[in-house]
């Protein structure tokens, strides 16, 4: 075990014997306990033609395990006061519960029954119904949605054939369709094993007696065998892609975005503040310059993904009705080219890296986003300390800084595109 | 510790002792202007988040004039006496926070959250733009501009079309029969005059409260509010004009039709109670039981039985006005007919039988554990906070309804459901393909299909 001192949040960082990695960090101020655990695989860890299995799996994880009946998790949560949800993301999947401090017990016993005992209860029903309410989950956030399909055509032109990041989290509609109990069984035994996570607990509780709680529910559970390699080669190839979309909108939008380096690496640190320095606040050179001076936007945010393989520098911007896109496209790019001399000035640094700062207090608020933040930093950097470090990282960039991802990494050559615009 | 039995492997441990939890002290106190106050210091980092609410939420809009109090409010920091609109966004982001300026149904909010070593700096700005908010010709113009290209983009959302729907059909007429954006016409109306009118009127320290909530020093606090607020003054403003439902006999159903819809936006309910009602807490008990948490009754039935949803919910609004009562579903179209009929049995089922003692148990522990999750956050002290000063209720009114939901008793629950429930008089909206869903609705009520640029028109039809 190793102790962290730090100046506000106590952390301590166990590893299992079948690798199962504990965080905790006790904090009274509140009665609750914030359980969350990480297990490292996502929608990368998936293959064409089963895209979405990640997601469905996770669907298919609250529907009961040996000892826990179909609805039992959110009813067993809930009617002691929790919440309780889970999530799927192109790295990684999380599960959650927020329990009255007392109950810490019962989140320990749900999350150990389905990552030991899960297959028994597995069967095609559950499986059939989950599958009809992810592609309900689909159509209300894809399909039927405007703008809905514009970051899976993103994607689909950012990345070549093959590359993981290619397809949708939440997967294409016929392969969810397709996905069957073997795939289900697989993909359980392959990836949620405890060498393949991270349990965090944040709350109100003793960091002994809860580590005591941990080993009795999840040290008999054992270890996984080997999991298959991400592949995921890149070519260095020219982008400059415009693609066109027509779509049942009001508005013409568009999404531009540019490969970057992964989440953890100095130069995503810098691209981070970037972005923020582009959009972030009403003096921003974007929002000033699109929405308040030429007024041909209702809207621009920029913002780089936290992701592990390859990350990307996004710029979404919805115009007015009569908004010429590359009219807009042109104001991005000067604006990143701005940046590229130089010229970006000291005080939209400061601002950036201001605004950052606050919203990264934000962040800490709560006993359920911390967990996340910690089970995040101890399956990426096996590092959970980073949860105070993290915003370090920002403090000693330079405009020289920022001025080199510009030029190295965000240049038009480099850009893809994808214009929604009005049938 | 040993690894755990078989025995205790096989059942839901049994709970430890449960940790007391009282609601976090604050003090509240009126300024001799009138200005409700506030305070609470409480420990989550080295934030403080600031909230003013004045009296001008979109429920004083007459239809005429529908968006003024959400574009009023959205001008407010774009421009004072002393600053311009980017003076003031510079001042904001210099100190790293972050500021709003919104209006919803019941208020006008300033918001600011910052660090708080920058508390003084934070609320003198907040003080001068909420006393010399300056309304430039030119900043209208832009947002009023702005405004009317969100309501074009409106027409393409599903869920923004059911909720005028579902609107134009309870409140014809009315403040809440329209969107609190405004619609297209009232919005290309409005002008300076009518928005410096309404700010005048009711913008000022009477009806409005002041929410101060994080890392405080009280001293400090009261220190800058006196600096920042002590001379802000003004008279009386106007009470919202009264708003009536539409009388309804039997249940009428609206189509919005959406040839090319992927999947159905659902919408079903009736007018209700306003926030101040006495019974609007054991009605969130009921409303918990029937669709507020994913182990509803609705919910489950909808999505973990049919299949047919992503997810089922309901809800009473906290407006202060008699807002709506409503349960809204995105459901495949091929399942709207059965999931209405499902919806519509689950309300009738409340009246009929009473709830089962376990349930209703259950409903009341999740409702109390919850509690202190919603005060993880200083925003979520302050959002408490704020509602006690919004609809007038009293310091110890957490502490007091906590014991309500306690001594709830299943007939309580139906006597409930009878008087606040009205499962055959209702508005049901379904925004999705009409030819698929005008077979599938026919037998629940008069329907009417509208196109969607007549959303809110589909309410003023006769019965």
């Amino acid at each position: 075990m190793t102790a962290v001192t730090s100046a506000r949040f106590p952390i301590e960082r166990h590893t299992l014997d079948n690798g199962l990695r504990v965080v905790l960090q006790p904090d009274s101020s509140l009665p609750l306990v914030a359980v969350n655990l990480w297990y490292h695989v996502g929608s990368k860890n998936e293959v064409p033609g089963r895209t979405g299995l990640a997601h469905l799996f996770e669907h298919m994880l609250f529907q009961g395990s040996q000892y826990v009946g179909k609805n039992d998790h959110f009813r067993l949560v809930q009617q002691v006061g929790g919440v309780a949800n889970g999530s799927t993301w192109f790295d990684r999947t999380n599960y959650y519960e927020t329990l009255p401090a007392h109950c810490l017990s019962l989140g320990l016993w749900l999350e150990s029954d389905r990552m030991g005992f899960f297959l028994p209860a597995l069967d095609a029903e559950k499986l059939e119904n989950q599958r009809e309410v992810v592609m309900n989950e689909r159509r209300q956030g894809v399909d039927n949605q405007p703008y809905g399909q514009a970051f899976e055509r993103l994607n689909e032109t950012l990345f070549p054939s093959g590359h993981p990041y290619r397809w949708p989290v939440i997967g294409y509609m016929d392969d969810i369709a397709a996905a069957d109990l073997e795939d289900v069984e697989v993909f359980f035994r392959t990836f949620y094993t405890p060498d393949n996570a991270v349990l965090t607990l944040a709350g109100h509780f003793d960091p002994d007696q809860a580590l005591k709680l941990v080993e009795s529910y999840f040290g008999s559970i054992p270890r996984g065998g080997a999991r298959p390699e991400v592949v995921a080669s890149l070519p260095d190839e020219p982008l400059g892609q415009v693609v066109t979309l027509d779509d049942d909108v009001q508005l013409p939008r568009v999404y531009t975005a540019f490969r970057l380096p992964s989440f953890g690496e100095p130069e995503w640190y810098s691209a981070d503040l970037l972005s923020a320095a582009l959009s972030g606040g009403k003096t921003s050179p974007l929002y000033s310059q699109l929405v308040y001076e030429r007024q041909i936007a209702q809207d621009v945010n920029a913002f780089v993904l936290p992701t592990e393989l390859v990350s990307s520098f996004v710029v979404v911007t919805t115009g007015r009705p009569d908004t010429e896109l590359a009219e807009v496209e042109e104001v991005v790019r000067d604006a990143i080219a701005t940046v590229a001399t130089g010229d970006l000035g000291r005080g939209d640094l400061d601002r950036a890296r201001n605004k950052l700062i606050t919203s990264y207090s934000d962040q800490l608020q709560a006993l359920d986003d911390r967990a996340d933040l910690l089970s995040m930093f101890t399956s990426y950097f096996d590092e959970p300390q980073r949860l105070e470090s993290e915003i370090d990282r920002y403090l000693d960039k330079t405009p020289e800084d920022l001025a080199t991802v510009a030029r190295n990494r965000l240049t038009p050559d480099k850009a893809v595109s994808i214009r929604v615009v009005p049938r | 510790m040993d690894n755990v039995t078989e025995d205790m492997r096989s059942k839901p441990p049994i709970p430890a002792q449960v940790i007391p939890f009282s609601f976090p002290s604050f003090e509240h106190f009126h300024l001799a202007s009138g200005l409700e106050v506030y305070l609470a210091s409480i420990d989550r980092g080295p934030l403080v988040s600031l909230h003013l609410a004045c009296p001008a939420g979109a429920w004083h809009d007459s239809p005429k004039v529908a968006g003024r109090a959400t574009l009023a409010a959205e001008l407010l920091d774009e421009g004072t006496y002393d600053l311009t609109a980017m003076e003031i966004a510079a001042r904001i982001d210099s100190l790293g926070g972050f500021l709003s300026s919104q209006a919803d149904w019941n208020a006008s909010w300033l918001s600011i959250s910052l660090l708080s070593k920058h508390l003084e700096p934070g609320l003198d700005l907040l003080a001068q733009i909420v006393t010399g908010a300056a309304f430039p010709d030119a900043e209208v113009a832009r947002l009023r501009q702005q405004r009317l290209a969100n309501l074009q983009r409106r027409a393409a959302q599903p869920s923004s079309l059911a909720a005028d729907a579902l609107a134009g059909a309870l409140y014809p007429g009315t403040a809440y029969g329209q969107p609190a954006m405004g619609t297209r016409d009232a919005v290309k109306a409005l002008g300076r005059s009518e928005l410096v009118d309404f700010y005048r009127q009711q913008f000022t320290p009477r009806g409005s409260v002041l929410i101060l909530a994080g890392d405080l020093d009280l001293t400090a606090a009261n220190r800058a509010i006196e600096r920042g607020l002590g001379g802000w003054s003004g008279g009386q403003p106007l009470a919202a004009g009264s708003i009536q439902s539409r009388a309804q006999e039997e249940t009428r159903v609206i189509i919005v039709d959406r040839p090319e819809a992927a999947q159905t936006a659902l919408r079903i309910g009736h007018a209700s109670i306003p926030r101040t009602h006495p019974e609007y807490v054991p009605l969130q008990v009921l409303n918990s039981l029937l669709g507020g948490k994913f182990t509803s009754r609705i919910n489950l039935s909808l999505r973990e039985e049919l299949g047919i949803t992503y997810g089922a919910s309901s809800s009473f609004s906290p407006r202060l006005g008699p807002g709506p009562f409503q349960v809204a579903a995105d459901v495949e179209t091929d399942g709207v007919g059965i999931g209405t009929r499902e919806i519509i049995r689950q309300l009738h089922r409340l009246q009929d039988e009473s709830v089962d003692e376990v349930e209703l148990q259950d409903t009341k522990t999740y409702l109390l554990g919850v509690f202190p999750y919603s005060l993880q956050r200083i925003d979520g002290l302050a959002s408490r906070l704020a509602d006690l000063g919004i609809a007038s209720l009293p310091d110890d009114y957490f502490d007091q309804q906590l014991a309500v939901v306690r001594s709830l008793r299943p007939e309580a629950i139906q006597m409930l459901a009878k008087q606040h429930l009205h499962p055959t008089r209702l508005a049901v909206v379904a925004v999705g393909p009409a030819d698929k869903l005008q077979p599938q609705l026919e037998g629940f009520g008069r329907i009417s299909i509208v196109p969607p640029s007549e959303v809110l028109q589909a309410g003023l039809g006769p019965d």
